[in-house]
């Protein structure tokens, strides 16, 4: 059987690499962590991997805006190869961090543009929050979008955030309309009841709750919460699990790894 | 030289100026009635001004939450008041490193120097002295910081 | 001109007493009138003066934070009780109590006590687990935000320097402040309101924590006026390390690698200055900014070189800069370092301030000369700075060069052995504690009073610190600091495991984190205070199912001025509490430290700090799935007391809201609890525990509310069903802190096992979760009762501190 291959991109400041590599070796795909100096030295390493992983941490702190200085140094150093991978329609995560990096570099919502036309700002609480959340995914997109990374999730999930800096905006109305339309919006926070929630189950201010989005094609993701902490039932608060023990984090994972087999 | 100031776009939300304002009302201040928080950085180097244009939109800014402004000598006057806060010389400066990183990662090879501070406008009618008080009891620690108000 | 150096030689031979205390004084030494003569009669020998150099290295290894010469020196100890005098003379404070029973305790799992930069307990087989917990007091008055960064951003660099370094895997922090609701205007110039204070060290350990990617997972935050000036800010960081790698050794020629931040004139004499009462003209170099981003660069890149074998030993670089570091390094061999070679933030430093900067953020590595190419490539790859500056020698000899001049020559053994002992007298008075006037309420006197202590400081909900620490980077702390069963209530945890299933491939294993804290016990009785703080700990590591057999402590003492005999005869009652108890538990301290001269003068009066002994507590857990958690899980469930409840107001939450000033503060007895705790421990391991909660602030009124808000949950307590002893009131026997107590919960079929489990304790059956969500207690012998809804409950206790 072919062993998928995951590509960790680390950086200065990474610090959900291990948590994640963990994550897809317990899909039984072979993770391994690379730090961007190395990829910068050997750009074609990158078409060696077949799932391509951003991380969660404060890459160079978050300085100027969180996302900001890894963006811009992938953009220019790595970008040409960064969008060929994606445009080859192999799966591509960016978790937290990782999805304000995507973001800010326009990878996300699509890396045919790959240019910045969304944000993640500052939290409407305007401090770092580290709790547990419900997402919501529409029935309607999750049997229509193209996303790989979120089939067969029931409607409501939980998973925790832990960002200062989450809060999505689009450009402008025209753009979320698009994202709307073409089911690119897989995620949005939500209550228990699939209601629309207020602050804190709201943990950001988010434009009509975002939390995750994916590219047109569905193979680019990116979210605010951590599906890498929520692989067994002992990490969720009231140690609930999800078919059993595992918890949701795993079934993301689980189903970009059997996309690529 | 080139001093960028970095601020948000009327039609959103100034998390960090709101909360300084909370702040001030919380040490009983009433006379202010809204802030406007304004990171900003200072470039020194041999750079030009579209240099400056590229490293203050493509990298300082957010492309859709904030707006720049780039001034390279005296800035006009404005009617608010304006507090601002730089660190002292000598202590360390985490964030300017990180940008003088950045610009180099942008293809703009020229050694630059960086210094990052911090601009609050505040509206209202504040008398000095308790623009004094807010800076030394709120935005700045004069033991690493130090303040202008403007 | 080249070659030039600016060191100059200081004046001491011909010094006379009075001179010789001036200079210590004006050059911030802080050594005293004999050590000063020791370095007198030292550089008399050798027929010179020493250099600016040699002084301020000597100042700096000699300096309390690095020595802890107070309590590693001569004390003249007399107890007095009822009128009878018992005197003893300690040596060594330490090591005739706290490390005393370490020795005699001997347990083959303790890998390595009070000797390297932590203490280490084995894990498993193959690894350890490192912890250290250090303060950071006086730079967090000056500067709260940079003060508290490097402190975490300190206690991570000495699990990253134990052994051959350790992979840190969560943060502890537990801090004192005054009262963040004190007006304005009664805050002395030049001091930070507390509330500042709080929201800029909670920010510091925030910033530095979340972006070193390491989850902040237990702490404590303690109000009282005492530490207004002087707020205590504890940092603490739990490591992994492979058993092969916690020997260090240093060879002669092995090389000096620096490597991570570069140094500058910050911190300069941090050292010395913490031990020195603070003032509002304090030294401003003693703050720094610190830099998480490089810490988190040399911690994945030092780990690498770690498993790769490439170098011999390290430490970190923490109070007396590169001195500190690698005077204790080269303490058995020698060394010889070249100082111009050392990476500078700015151009002129003088010698001595390179070499005793505290700049943050670097290590030094003894590296074999054959992997000198190696190592340093591997922290280019990833822009770490590493340079080597010097190398380890064969002639015991400190010798720093600079420019080629050489700026200092000292013995090892004078730096390391040539200080003088000092003597200090301690006194202790023991008062006699008498048991309150009864103090009687109504219903409504009791309800009230219930939402009183739950909105109390002390008691209240530290929601608004923990959520902003990222408590679940790692995604490993499988028993979280909030605890609810639903996610959107919450209750406190007693303690934090963290499962470290991403680097212990295949294990079932867990490391358990907790504390215990009595300062307002302090205030009455240091010795209970101690022996409180040492049980709370245990008890709240055995409550989410640690085994009370696997477990290690840390001390911490943060106490005032020591020259002041009361106040160091308060400290030696504490350290012998630490003793007995350790002994009597039979569970060994493994690290400590101490922060004395926490004094602080307010127009011109002197005030030290209320005394404080944070005990934290380690343990191994044999497997994670057999953990519990506080909130009630399912209606109808019995609810059990463990222990008995005894009149013990003294320094409890009532005492302060009610002003009550007599009474007993909390005895511990251990051999009661510790069976208790080895029961608890059984039951959970035979699944028969549904939830379990210490009962410590408060008492059990609170713990037993916790319970049911964070389940979302209602509850009925009987309290004539409650064991006490003695004569206690319905509301001494709510809010009376004994300690020794636990309420556990029980699926109404496991009663007979548990009953069989506890047989031969005190416990008793005291009533159950209902579906109503209301939280009653009830007395028909007193015909008194108090009836809340939950989530009003909840909402008392969260709202104090929400800002």
């Amino acid at each position: 059987m072919k062993k998928v291959k995951v590509l960790i991109l680390r950086s200065a400041g990474t610090n959900c690499d291990y948590e994640t590599k963990t994550a897809f070796e317990m899909c039984s795909a072979v993770a391994e962590q690379v730090h961007i100096n190395s990829l910068i030295e050997n750009k074609d390493k990158i078409f060696e991997y077949d799932i391509l992983a951003f991380p969660g941490g404060f890459s160079y702190g978050d300085d100027i805006a969180s996302g900001k200085v890894l963006a811009n140094e992938i953009k220019n150093k790595l970008g040409d190869k960064i969008k060929k991978f994606s445009l080859s329609g192999k799966p591509v995560i960016g978790i937290c961090n990782g999805f304000q990096v995507l973001v800010k570099m326009g990878l996300l919502p699509e890396p045919k543009l790959f240019k910045q036309i969304s944000t993640l700002s500052y939290n409407n609480s305007n401090k770092f929050e580290c709790r547990w959340i419900y997402l919501k995914t529409e029935k309607k997109i999750k049997n229509e979008s193209n996303c790989i990374w979120t089939k067969n999730l029931p409607d409501i999930i939980t998973l925790p955030v832990a960002h200062a800096e989450g809060k999505f905006i689009p450009l402008n109305f025209k753009l979320l309309e698009k994202l709307n339309k073409n089911n690119q919006i897989v995620f949005r926070y939500s209550t228990r009841d699939g209601m629309v929630p207020k602050y804190p189950l709201a943990p950001n201010g988010s434009v009509e709750q975002i939390a995750g989005i994916c590219n047109t094609k569905g193979n680019v993701f990116g979210l605010m919460p951590h599906p890498e902490r929520y692989m067994f039932a002992l990490q969720h608060p009231a140690r609930e699990g999800f078919a059993g023990k595992y918890g949701y984090g795993k079934a993301i994972f689980q189903n970009a790894v059997d996309f690529v087999k | 030289m080139f001093k960028i100031d970095i601020f948000t776009k009327e039609e959103f939300k100034d998390s960090h100026g709101e909360r300084v304002l909370s702040d001030i009302l919380s040490i009983g201040i009433r006379d202010v009635k809204k802030v406007d928080y304004f990171p900003f950085y200072i470039i020194y180097g041999d750079i030009n001004k579209s240099e400056a244009k590229t490293i203050a939109s493509e990298l300082l800014s957010d492309k859709i939450t904030e707006g720049f402004k780039i001034s390279s000598g005296a800035e006009k006057k404005s009617k608010s008041s304006i507090i601002e806060v730089l660190y002292k010389k000598g202590v360390t400066d985490t964030v300017s490193e990180s940008v003088i990183k950045a610009i180099k990662d942008l293809g703009i090879t020229n050694d630059v120097k960086v210094k990052t501070g911090h601009k609050y406008y505040l509206h209202g009618n504040v008398s000095q002295d308790v623009l004094n008080k807010i800076a030394v009891k709120l935005l700045a620690n004069i033991l690493v910081q130090e303040y202008k108000i403007k | 001109m080249k070659n030039k150096t600016n060191c100059s030689a200081i004046e001491i031979l011909n010094l006379s007493d009075e001179e010789l205390i001036d200079l210590s004084v004006k050059n911030v030494l802080s050594l005293s009138l004999d050590e000063m003569k020791s370095i007198q009669f030292y550089f008399r020998k050798l027929r010179r003066n020493p250099t600016d150099v040699e002084i301020e290295t000597i100042a700096q290894t000699w300096s309390e934070h690095c020595k802890h010469k107070t309590l590693t020196g001569i004390i003249e100890y007399t107890e007095e009780k009822y009128s009878k005098k018992i005197k003893r003379t300690y040596n060594n404070l330490l090591k005739e109590t706290i490390f005393k029973a370490a020795m005699e305790l001997n347990k083959k799992w303790c890998l390595s006590v009070f000797k390297d930069n932590a203490g280490i307990m084995e894990f498993d087989a193959e690894n350890g687990v490192a912890f250290k917990v250090e303060t950071h007091n006086h730079p967090s008055a000056l500067e709260p935000y940079g003060g508290s960064a490097t402190g975490i951003g300190g206690v991570i660099r000495d699990i990253l320097g134990v052994g051959l370094g350790a992979k840190p895997l969560a943060n502890t922090d537990v801090f004192c402040f005054g009262n963040p609701g004190i007006k304005d205007s009664q805050i002395p110039d030049g001091m930070h309101h507390p509330k500042r204070i709080v929201k800029d060290v909670v920010a510091g350990v925030r910033d530095y924590g979340n972006k070193m990617g390491i989850p902040t997972v237990n702490g404590a935050v303690y109000f009282d006026d005492g530490y207004m000036a002087n707020p205590l800010v504890y940092c603490g960081t739990m490591g992994i390390i492979p058993k092969n790698k916690i020997d260090k050794k240093v060879n002669s020629g092995d090389l000096i690698l620096v490597v991570g931040g570069r140094t500058g004139r910050d911190g300069i004499h941090g050292a010395t200055f913490s031990s020195i009462q603070l003032d509002q003209k304090s030294d401003v170099g003693a703050v720094q900014i610190g830099n998480p981003i490089v810490e988190k660069k040399v911690l994945d890149t030092m780990l690498k070189a770690r498993d790769l074998s490439l170098y011999g030993a390290v430490t970190d670089c923490g109070a007396g800069g590169l001195s500190s570091a690698i005077g204790e390094l080269g303490e058995k061999t020698g060394a010889i370092v070249y100082l111009d070679k050392v990476p500078l933030k700015y151009g002129g430093l003088a010698p001595w301030e390179i070499w005793i900067s505290e700049a943050q953020e670097r290590m030094v590595l003894v590296v074999p000369l054959k992997n000198k190419k190696r190592i340093v490539e591997l922290f280019k790859k990833e822009n770490v700075e590493a340079v080597f500056i010097g190398k380890f020698t064969k002639d015991k000899k400190l010798t720093l060069k600079h420019n080629g001049h050489v700026v200092a020559s000292m013995d090892m053994s004078f730096l390391h052995d040539g200080i003088s002992k000092p003597k200090r007298f301690a006194i202790c008075k023991i008062k006699e504690e008498k048991v309150q006037k009864s103090i009687k309420m109504t219903s409504v006197d009791l309800s009230k009073t219930l939402k009183f202590v739950l909105s109390d400081l002390n008691v209240c909900s530290k929601e608004w610190i923990i959520r902003q620490y990222d408590h679940e980077v790692q995604g490993q702390t499988i028993v979280k600091p909030l605890q609810g069963t639903d996610i959107e209530v919450s209750g406190p945890g007693d303690a934090s495991v963290i499962f470290p299933y991403t680097l212990v491939n295949g294990t079932k294993r867990g490391i358990v984190l907790s504390n215990g804290l009595n300062p307002s016990y302090g205030k009455i009785n240091t010795y209970k205070m101690a022996a409180s703080a040492i049980e709370e700990s245990l008890r709240n590591a055995v409550a989410v199912g640690a085994d009370v057999e696997k477990m290690s402590l840390l001390d911490n003492f943060c106490w005032g001025n020591p020259n002041n005999p009361e106040i160091l005869g308060s400290l030696v009652r504490a350290a012998n509490a630490c003793y007995d108890m350790s002994k009597a538990f039979d569970i060994p301290f493994i690290s400590g430290k101490d922060s004395l001269h926490n004094e602080y003068s307010i127009g011109g009066k002197k005030y030290s700090i209320p005394p404080v002994l944070l005990i934290s507590a380690i343990g191994v857990i044999e497997n994670v799935a057999n953990t519990v958690t506080m909130p009630f899980k399912n209606d109808g469930n019995k609810i059990f007391i463990l222990g008995v409840t005894r009149n013990e107001i003294a320094g409890s939450v009532l005492a302060k809201i009610k002003n009550i000033k007599d009474g007993v503060v909390p005895v511990v007895y251990p051999k009661e609890s510790k069976e208790v705790m080895k029961r608890i421990y059984k039951a959970i391991n035979n699944d028969l525990i549904e939830s379990c909660h210490d009962c410590s602030e408060g008492g059990l009124v609170v713990a037993i509310s916790e319970m049911a808000f964070a389940g979302d949950k209602g509850v009925k307590i009987n309290i004539d069903a409650i064991r006490i002893k003695g004569r206690l009131s319905v509301a001494e026997t709510l809010f009376s802190e004994s300690n020794g107590r636990f309420i556990v919960e029980i699926i109404p079929k496991n009663k007979s096992k548990f009953r069989d489990i506890f047989k031969g304790c005190v416990f008793a059956e005291v009533g159950c979760v209902t579906k109503d969500k209301y939280v009653i207690f009830e007395s028909q012998k007193d015909k008194v009762k108090v009836k809340e809804k939950s989530r009003n409950l909840l909402k008392v206790w969260r709202n104090t501190i929400s800002w």
